[in-house]
């Protein structure tokens, strides 16, 4: 079994107080803890500092880990006979095993020289994370993930029901790591992102797009072709539409998971022509000069009412 | 309507669990999690004192597993709620404000 040295990965002397250590640790896990730390090692060396701690704040541990005396950090080394009767029926393999198992199996009660029966232990959970189009939550969709499980991959088939929305966790019971001795399996956590899609965006079970019109279009009204996921609909855009206002297409959006589906939303914007032709620029002029529109109207009056108040 | 599997849940407000079944999904024990209703960081359902949104167990998962990196006392977990909370709303916001503005033609 290799040797670590626990004090000088927390950078604390031998005879550091309970104080001292948990300051150590609290510096070394905000400077290297993975949601702090963009290293790519960050993980690895929050794993080490963490494990020295656990051993060093409980006194038993540590009184345990100061009786295998002081060596260079990865000697191999001969843990006491008693760990080694203890551990028999435990570990596999002596020799390949690691200190901090060994360490974090006293926490459990499993050594000390008392006999004890097998308990029985919950499976671990797992987490998982995947991505999905729209179109997969809108019908729900039969995925493999790839799981984790020790040295192994293990495969789970997960159908994942219509009404997911942007960020869903789902919980599937039992789908964790199998149970010791009779305890119950863990729960598989599954955290569910909707890939971005060329058209439309989510909010919640609603959906968003672009519907871009010609001034003329926004002014007079007209029955428009819209995509939806269900296939292209038509959509009646009202006379006098302006720009950013959303037209709703009720029922249109993703499943609610409630039986229900949420909108879809088409939201307004006015697109010029980048150049006009001759005869655009003539229906523009003789429009500009018998229309009455002032756009700037209520800017113009609020100006008026600051100037005033000034 | 498709049925949901009867092995599987949606960890939010469409489902509720008990005291327990959250204490066991997170690994904080009941007296803690009682200890973080009295600092009002966690609130049972409406109607209902004895059940919870299942969206606080992805919550407790994530103060649960920074609690034990950062050794923290449960009153610090209770503060960490309200932050991943209000950073919960404030992504749901800025997701949503994304979505209903126009992204082209300006």
């Amino acid at each position: 079994m290799k040797y670590k040295d626990y004090y000088a990965t927390l950078g604390v002397p031998i005879d550091a107080d309970l104080d001292q250590i948990k300051k150590a640790y609290r510096k070394l896990a905000r400077t290297h803890h993975p949601d702090m730390s963009k290293a790519a090692d960050a993980e690895s060396r929050f794993k080490e500092v963490a494990e020295a701690y656990a051993t060093l704040k409980d006194p038993e541990k540590r009184a345990a880990y100061d009786e295998l005396g002081r060596h260079p950090a990865g000697e191999e080394f001969s843990p006491p006979p008693q760990w080694q009767r203890d551990a028999a029926s435990d570990v596999p393999s002596f020799d390949e095993a690691d200190l901090a198992d060994f360490l974090a199996r006293m926490g459990r009660g499993h050594m000390g020289g008392y006999a004890h029966e097998p308990r029985s232990r919950r499976g671990r959970d797992y987490e998982a994370a995947i991505q999905i189009s729209l179109e997969d939550a809108l019908s729900g969709k039969t995925v493999n993930l790839s799981l984790n499980e020790g040295h192994d991959t293990k495969t789970l088939e997960v159908t994942i029901p219509p009404g997911v929305a942007q960020g869903q966790k789902l919980r599937l019971r039992g789908k964790g790591a199998k149970g010791h001795n009779g305890g119950e399996n863990g729960d598989l956590y599954l955290h569910i992102t909707l890939a971005p899609h060329p058209v439309f965006r989510t909010d919640g079970h609603d959906l968003y797009f672009d519907l871009a019109l010609a001034p003329w279009e926004a002014a007079l009204g007209k029955d428009i072709q819209v995509p939806t996921l269900d296939g292209a609909v038509m959509l009646t855009v009202p006379a006098g539409t302006q720009t950013g206002r959303k037209l709703r297409l009720r029922g249109r959006g993703l499943q609610d998971g409630k039986g229900g589906r949420g909108h879809l939303y088409a939201v307004v914007h006015i697109a010029m022509p980048a150049t006009l032709t001759a005869r655009e620029r003539e229906l523009y002029t003789q429009l500009s000069q018998v229309s009455t529109f002032n756009p700037r109207a209520s800017a113009t009056k609020e100006q008026n009412h600051a100037s005033h108040a000034t | 309507m498709h049925p949901m599997p009867p092995d599987m849940n949606w960890l939010d407000s469409r489902e509720a669990v008990s005291l327990v079944e959250l204490s066991t999904a997170c690994g904080i024990s009941s007296d803690d999690l009682v200890e973080l209703i009295d600092y009002g960081a966690l609130t049972p359902m409406p109607m209902q004192s004895e059940r919870f949104s299942a969206h606080y167990i992805v919550q407790l998962r994530t103060v649960s597993r920074l609690r034990v990196d950062f050794d923290l006392d449960i009153f610090t977990a209770a503060l960490f709620m309200k932050y991943l909370d209000r950073i919960e709303e404030l992504e749901e916001e800025l997701r949503s404000l994304k979505a209903r503005s126009i992204t082209t033609g300006q």
